[in-house]
Formats: C-alpha cells, structure tokens, sequence
C-alpha cells in the first residue's frame, strides 16, 4: 500500500502546484514510484506545470463514470506518472467530487507514493481530496494570512481523518519580517519539512518553450536542492543519501544571491 | 553592474523595513489553542469534543428499530424513531440514497447510515457526505472506546 498525501494550504498562492510537481519529482528520482493527481477540479493547472496539458481523457471523465482511471494515467517527467483534471467549466460542474475517494483507492496498491494537489480554500473538492488521503502536507507562506489559513486547512483535514505530517514553507526571501520557520512549527504545531527559498528559476520555468517543472530544467538551482531534499526527508532517507546535486562556488552562490549576468 | 548590485545591495538589505507581526503571531497561536480536540476518559466530555470538531449542534445515535445507542443532549427518543423511520422509507425507496438532509426553522437535520446504525445530526449548516462520514466513523470509534473502558471496569458480580 502507497501513501496518499494530499499537498494543501487554504490560501491560494502558495505555490503547493508548483511544489506538488516538483516533488513528486524529486521522490521519482529518489526510485520510488510516484503518481500525481490533479485533485484541483476546478481550477487544474498541475498539466501546465508539468508541461502536459494535451491530455484527452482527465479525471472529470473519471469521477463522471465515463472512463476508467487507468485510462486518464499519463507519463510524465522523470518516471512520474500523471493524472490531469480537466479545463472544461461544463465538465467541472458535473463532477461528483465526493467519487475522488474510491478512485484513488484503486490505485493505492500500485504506487509508493500518490500525491494530491489540492485545491485553495476549504470548499467541497478540497474535502473530497483531503478526505481521500491519509497524510497531508501544508504548503504555506512565511506570512500571517498564509499561515491562518493553513491553520483552519489543517483543523479541516483532522476533522476528515487525514492526519497532518509537516509544513513546506515556500518563497522564503529571509527578510526580518517574515515569520521564522520556529515560529510557524510553533503556531501549526507541526515539524517543518523545508523551507524553498524564493527562487527567479522557478518562475522563468512557466516562460519556456517547452514548459518543464524546476527540478528537471534547472536541478542545481537552490529551490529545486531544497525541494529535493523534503523528498528524501518524506521518504525517511537521510539527505545524505539523496543523490547530491552540482557543488556550488561560493562566488557563484554570490553572484547568483545578487543575479549578476554573466558571473559564470 | 556596479550600480544594479548597489542598488539591489540597498534595496534588499539595507531598506527592509519589514516587522515580525508578533501580535498576529501571538493571535494565531490563540485560534489552534481554541481548536485543540483531545479526547479524555469521560465519554459524556468526548460527545462535547466531537460537536465542538465537527461544528454540529446535536446528534443522535440509533440502531436501524430507532433504539437510542447514545445522545448527545440526552434525549430523542421520538426523533430516533421519526429519523430511522424517514430513512428506511426512503431507502425503500430509492436503494442507492448515501444521507438524507431536510432543512427545517432554519436548522439542518442529516441522516446517515453506518454501520448498523443512524447518526441524526442537527446543525446550522448542511453538512457534506464526506462530512457526515467522517463523524460517523468517529463517533462510532468513540462508542467502541467507551465499550472497551466499561468492560474493563466492570467487577465480576460474586454469587
């Protein structure tokens, strides 16, 4: 039996897509066997991410009763494997969100990890994915409003029976303000799996040619770095054992802190 | 260059005027303080805790003949009947139904099957399937717990 961990914040913003992707990723290239599923029905864009979005059958199609869940897995990056949910509004008000919970125990028993990109807000979709899973992770922002309503997700989520493991901080720019990584495991009452620096890379990942997710077009970069080393922190590996990315010159971390072109 | 790294030297390290918002901090950690639902030893406190976690005014636990197995007010017994009458009618006739939800004064009152039992529960707003399953399981896993503790505490009558 795999974990299913559904990957939630409340707040919309967060970035939990893009850290769904890529740490699904980084748990694929660790060897486990990865399955993602874009458990945001109403506003999916795990596809976009992911550089996939021309996929016929999706998870609307699914949960309509008009295909099998087989049939709406894809390929991905890196050995992961995808489900995507569909764009249509039409097909998103027909979904039986509710039905998301005996799709993904079909599915269990193939995969060493299934993870649910969830939904902002704490509407019915978000409740189908966070009740489908066992475990979830908080993605939150090391700001107050970010961490409120992470706070209210995770009361949410216990009240489904899915038990709260671990916070990801995301866009971390260490500035005095922002609320310390001690201070949010205090106040979620949650270990702190990582904290993913703000990071240029991952957003000129949406502006390629070919869209790829950070972790496959830019590994070395430090959000992809720490993202992997989450994975190896779920996974129960020490990140020692993770493989090791490119070692970083002191005057390349300088200059890149800095964004100077050209400091290669 | 020289001027883009002064300028982002100043910008970011120098001009950050930002605070730690330590009364928002403080606030926070107030609201998951007031939303801590550990359950205790005393079944009656634990029926508080699980109306308090899942939001709902009252609930009922019947067997399928309307019996009351437990209430959180204490009382029902004409609503135990009235609901598991109501629900076996409807699942006469219409098999498939998952709960049934009847708004009435302004008040939900939701009849879910589990288990061998009904879980009417009443509250302000609708509950969701997921929702109304989520609650059952509990409470019935409190009823289980509550079971176990009384059998362990019951001495063995001398003859």
């Amino acid at each position: 039996m795999g974990r299913v961990i559904a990957i939630a914040s409340g707040k919309g913003g967060t970035g939990k897509t893009t850290v769904t992707a890529n740490l699904g990723i980084a748990l694929a290239k660790l060897g486990q066997k990865v399955l993602l599923i874009d458990a945001d029905v109403a506003m999916a864009n795990l596809s976009l991410i992911l550089g996939m979005q021309s996929s016929p059958i999706t998870l609307h199609d699914v949960l309509l009763g008009e295909a099998q869940v087989h049939d709406a897995v894809y390929d991905g990056p890196e050995g992961v494997r995808f489900i995507p949910s569909g764009l249509s509004l039409d097909n998103y008000k027909r979904v039986d969100s509710e039905r998301l919970t005996s799709v993904v125990s079909q599915l269990t028993d193939q995969y060493d990890f299934i993870l649910l990109d969830v939904a902002a807000g704490i509407e019915k979709n978000v409740l189908s994915a966070l009740s489908s899973s066992q475990e979830t992770i908080m993605v939150t922002m090391p700001t107050s409003p970010a961490i409120a309503d992470a706070l209210k997700t995770k009361i949410v989520a216990q009240r489904l029976g899915s038990k709260v493991i671990g916070v990801i901080i995301n866009f971390v720019m260490n500035e005095k303000g922002e609320i310390t990584k001690n201070d949010i495991a205090n106040m979620l009452e949650l270990p702190i799996y990582g904290s993913v620096p703000y990071d240029p890379e991952v957003r000129k990942s949406f502006m390629q040619e070919k869209v790829a997710p950070v972790i496959v077009r830019k590994p070395d970069c430090p959000a992809a770095q720490e993202i992997t080393k989450i994975a190896s922190r779920i996974t129960g590996l020490k990140t020692s054992d993770a493989p090791s990315a490119k070692k970083v010159g002191f005057l390349e971390k300088f200059f890149s802190f800095f964004k100077i072109k050209g400091a290669k | 260059m020289i001027k883009n790294f002064l300028q982002f030297f100043a910008g970011r390290i120098l001009a950050d005027e930002t605070v730690k918002p330590l009364a928002q901090i403080e606030f926070l950690k107030d609201f998951l303080s007031k939303h801590k639902y550990v359950y205790s030893a005393d079944f009656e406190e634990n029926l508080n805790i699980l109306k308090r976690k899942h939001l709902v005014d009252s609930f009922l636990v019947t067997n399928m003949d309307g019996s009351i197995v437990v209430s959180s007010e204490g009382n029902g017994h004409s609503e135990g009947i009235v609901g598991t009458a109501m629900l076996s009618y409807i699942k006469s006739e219409l098999p498939d139904s998952e709960s049934v939800l009847i708004k009435r004064n302004g008040h939900w009152f939701m009849l879910f099957p589990l288990n061998k039992k009904v879980f009417i529960v009443k509250a302000g707003s609708e509950l969701s399937n997921l929702e109304l399953r989520a609650l059952a399981i509990e409470m019935d896993s409190l009823l289980l717990m509550n079971k176990t503790q009384t059998e362990k505490r019951r001495v063995p009558q001398m003859a």
